[in-house]
């Protein structure tokens, strides 16, 4: 009988092609504004969590100071550095590797020059692990030492590697000594080993862009230093701007990371542990705000198709009084006519969902390909199947209720009334 | 037993602020078989005593008994699924649904019944034939002349086998030439099938073929003939 509902119904919309049509419009709009948005929000989601997953690969996480990741955030700025003790870091069961970063501002001594005076200042020295620059590349972008130096390597201690511009400024090459003083009386003579080559850009694609605030990138001022080294100058590890760690194969990298941060919390060190998982659940947060956000005003335009879909049936029930009369002459139930009604209504709402959601889905393509060209990214075009379902269902039930009431009208029309309408 | 039973029946209307009393203690009893005319001015009652003969209305006084059922107390639910099944109607208008075919608004009452498919197209195709409408079956309404269309209405009123059938004017609408062969069916159905048919007219020649006529003025019956 549902079937004989649906064939009626339909009918009844061929019948009005042009009416049908306009309401079906009206119902797309909205659907196509709605579909698109969210596909993009979901494109826009796939390829940062993408480019992350390409940094992160499934086995690292990065220790920062607590409170500056996530929406817990400390108001008005909390500490970004914190205290590390990285050998017992290395000995926790699991972990393959890790380097740490620190940083302290210090007095640097640069070689007497041509006339006896040498350049002196406080600079900022980065002591970084070797590890950072061999082991998470992915992190740090490509940084190079330029011809005739090199990078730190493992078991480095009293040597140094200088930006450009600090090594122009100091006047010192590969092979002179520079002074670095540390806490108290603490002092070393460093030996230049490398000059770090400059960024070639400043937004790399390969990756190195993306480096989670850390300055790790070929600071043209920083003078560098091996991890270690910084020990020497200014004792255990307070000032660690983040770490970086990459569990052993087949380690479950978020039970690990819990665990590190409390075994590192338990020390003193105040640090919160972020993987993967935890940044994309933060980009599915954000990402799916907005998209919610749009998608709702866009939503606003669905209210008035549906108000079209009221309309046209209100006018359909008023033009076909007789026609339902009839029907109930010759045996509809109250429930039978409500019923046709209101597929009638469901099939404009399904049918302009149907039109929406395809336009919809390429809209989005379309427009992600122009975003992409504007921000010189490539933009992951999503046709998701949860979302092609629940806007069939929604645009026909959105006919549907739109159609309760005029459907109603239609059933409660008392028969003689509606037989006798002209 | 006789089939339909209507004992001092009364039914008012609201009309903006006044109240109309269509029919005012009507007696009338119709035995199963036969034609019955029903005729007389207009405002004598005909429409209302036909919509309460049809169950499409209850009467506000007065008992009106169909086959041993008292129609009044009925529920709205219960009066249409009476109709469905021992009425069918034949309109002046016709009122055949315009976006369907002949075969399909035959099709109609049974589908309100939940008859499946393949009998449903059967039992159409069939009532077509009888009215001799056979070549006709995927025309629409608007592609059929007027005694086409009323024919198509009598395959329908035909279409749950009721045991009575409720003409309203049936020629109303027609000229001689495409009444006749209307009325004839009528006769047939009452002789041939058994069926009881009861028209409402104004028009003489159908009237001629009832086998009683039942004369209303003012909601009452005045004059009741037996036809020879």
């Amino acid at each position: 009988m549902l079937k004989d509902f649906f064939l009626l119904a339909a009918r009844s919309i061929t019948h009005r092609k042009l009416r049908s049509w306009l309401t079906v419009i009206g119902v797309f709009i909205g659907i196509t504004a709605v579909v698109a948005l969210i596909s993009i929000g979901l494109g826009l989601d796939r390829t940062i969590k993408d480019q992350v997953a390409k940094v992160f690969g499934v086995d690292t996480f990065i220790l920062m100071a607590e409170g500056t990741f996530g929406p817990q955030q400390h108001a008005g700025g909390s500490a970004e550095e914190y205290a590390l003790d990285l050998e017992y870091l290395r000995s926790i069961d699991g972990i393959k590797v890790a380097a740490a970063l620190r940083e302290r501002t210090g007095y640097v001594q640069g070689p007497p020059g041509a006339d006896g005076t040498s350049l002196q200042g406080f600079f900022p020295v980065m002591g970084l692990s070797p590890e950072l620059v061999t082991e998470f590349e992915s992190f740090t972008g490509t940084l190079e030492a330029l011809p005739g130096g090199r990078l730190f390597e493992p078991g480095d201690e009293a040597v140094t590697v200088l930006g450009t511009e600090i090594a122009e400024r100091l006047g010192v090459t590969v092979g002179d000594t520079i002074l670095v003083a540390g806490d108290g009386s603490a002092e070393l003579d460093l030996t230049v080993i490398g000059i770090m080559a400059p960024d070639e850009e400043e937004s790399d694609d390969s990756g190195g862009g993306f480096a989670m605030g850390m300055r790790t990138g070929a600071d043209k001022d920083t003078i560098y230093v091996p991890y270690e080294t910084m020990d020497l100058l200014w004792g255990p590890a307070e000032d660690v701007l983040v770490t970086l760690v990459r569990s052993d194969p087949g380690v479950d990298v978020d039970e690990l990371a819990g665990r590190a941060e409390a075994a590192l919390k338990a020390r003193g060190s105040d640090v919160s542990a972020v993987t993967y998982n935890d940044i994309s659940e933060a980009i599915g947060t954000m990402t799916s705000t907005v998209s919610a956000f749009l998608a709702g005003i866009a939503g606003i335009s669905l209210l008035v198709g549906g108000v079209g879909v009221m309309n046209t049936m209100f006018t359909s029930v008023l033009e076909r009084t007789k026609e339902i009369g009839v029907m109930k002459a010759v045996g509809a139930k109250n429930g039978h006519v409500l019923t046709i009604f209101l597929i009638e209504s469901g099939l404009m709402g399904l049918v302009g969902g149907i039109v929406g959601t395809l336009l919809g889905l390429g809209l989005s393509a379309v427009a992600s390909s122009f975003i992409g060209r504007f921000f010189d990214i490539k933009l992951a075009v999503v046709a998701s199947p949860t979302l092609i379902i629940v806007t069939l269902l929604g645009s026909f039930a959105i006919g549907a209720i739109a159609g309760l009431w005029p459907a109603w009208r239609a059933a409660k029309l008392p028969v003689v009334d509606a037989l006798r309408y002209e | 037993m006789s089939l339909l039973d209507l004992k001092e029946i009364t039914k008012d209307y609201r009309l903006g602020k006044t109240i109309v009393h269509a029919l005012r203690g009507l007696d009338l009893t119709i035995d199963e078989g036969g034609i019955v005319a029903i005729m007389g001015p207009s405002g004598s009652g005909k429409s209302t005593l036909m919509h309460i003969l049809g169950a499409l209305d209850t009467p506000t006084g007065g008992s009106a008994i169909l086959e041993g059922q008292d129609l009044q107390g009925l529920k709205e639910r219960q009066l249409v699924t009476l109709r469905g099944k021992k009425i069918g109607f034949v309109f002046q208008t016709f009122n055949l649904i315009q976006t369907l075919t002949a075969q399909q608004n035959v099709e109609l009452p049974m589908i309100f019944q939940g008859t499946r498919k393949g009998s449903r197209a059967r039992r159409a195709r069939d009532l077509l034939t009888k009215v001799g409408l056979a070549d006709r079956v995927r025309h629409k309404p608007n592609e059929l002349s007027g005694g086409e269309r009323q024919r198509v209405a009598m395959a329908r009123a035909l279409a749950n086998d009721p045991e009575i059938i409720l003409a309203d004017e049936p020629t109303g609408n027609l000229d001689t030439e495409s009444g006749g062969p209307i009325l004839d069916l009528l006769k047939r159905l009452s002789k041939e099938d058994g069926k009881t048919v009861i028209l409402v007219t104004h028009d003489p020649d159908a009237a001629a073929i009832a086998d009683r006529i039942v004369r209303l003025r003012d909601g009452c019956v005045v004059e009741e003939v037996r036809n020879a």
